[in-house]
């Protein structure tokens, strides 16, 4: 199996990401996991749904024709700032529970 | 690779793959929604399960392994792998948290999709053959019959510790 050197920067674009969105996380004082049982938490942590972001952002970005390190960073910082000052009031907790 | 073969080769792995994230992210354990509870209750006074009809219920309600799934598989085969199924991944997400549900199964159906198209293109298996697997496997659950399929679900639930307490 042949792994060209483009796929690999491509693999570490987004591994940049995630980890540009865990740094700015970390300083934004982001929680880095949801609270226990985390299956049924809408806490905005680090890990979910901050680096899910991070990377669908860059491919978005890349598929775009915005490629390289420098975006695949950018695109993590400005992730991580979306998701702890925005994603909450954009999409906001269900204010009730539905079901009984 | 035969065209068959692949499909149904796509078919498993997709089925295993929605089937064992949906549980594990304690879909059979309660309705998220009130639409998902009454599935339930109706595929279990018809002889179902009420795990399994919470599964199939929730499913209906809300984009979550099964959907990360079937669009992650046709986002890889219109935009590309891996980037279509990051891209289906956030668009899940998004779903997801406008019908009420955190998001877990189906970014996680998404993204686990997306590593096995991955490697499954190196054996001849490409992303159209699982979209086909994807729809075959979803009849499986929703189309053929719910009495059975939710018995199976439940068992499953079981198996991994996520079947109901509900009465």
């Amino acid at each position: 199996m042949i792994i060209h050197a483009n796929v690999l920067i491509t693999i570490l674009s987004y591994i940049l990401a995630i980890i540009s969105a865990i740094i700015v996380g970390l300083f934004l004082r982001m929680p880095i996991l949801p609270e226990r049982p985390m299956r049924y938490s809408f806490t905005i942590s680090i890990v979910f749904p901050t680096s899910v972001l991070a990377i669908g952002f860059t491919a978005i970005l890349f598929k775009l024709g915005h490629n390289g390190l420098l975006v695949a960073v950018v695109v993590g910082v400005l992730t991580a700032i979306f998701a702890k000052y925005f994603l909450e009031s954009l999409l906001p907790k269900p204010q009730t529970e539905e079901s009984s | 690779m035969n065209e068959i073969i692949a499909i149904i080769i796509a078919a498993v792995l997709s089925w295993i793959n929605f089937v064992l994230i949906d549980t594990w992210m304690g879909l059979p354990e309660q309705p998220g929604v009130k639409g998902a509870e009454v599935i339930g209750r109706s595929v279990k006074r018809r002889g179902g399960d009420l795990a399994g009809g919470f599964f199939q219920g929730n499913i209906v309600c809300s984009p979550d392994a099964s959907a990360g799934t079937l669009l992650a598989s046709a986002a890889c085969y219109t935009i590309g792998t891996p980037e279509g199924g990051l891209i289906a991944a956030i668009l899940v997400y998004f779903g997801n948290r406008l019908c009420a549900d955190p998001g877990y199964a189906g970014t996680t159906g998404a993204l686990s999709i997306t590593c096995i198209i991955f490697a499954a293109s190196y054996i001849g298996i490409g992303p159209a053959d699982f979209i086909v697997g994807m729809v075959l496997a979803i009849v499986t659950i929703q189309g053929l019959y719910h009495p059975f399929s939710s018995r199976l679900l439940g068992k499953i639930a079981k198996k991994m510790g996520r079947h109901t307490k509900l009465p």
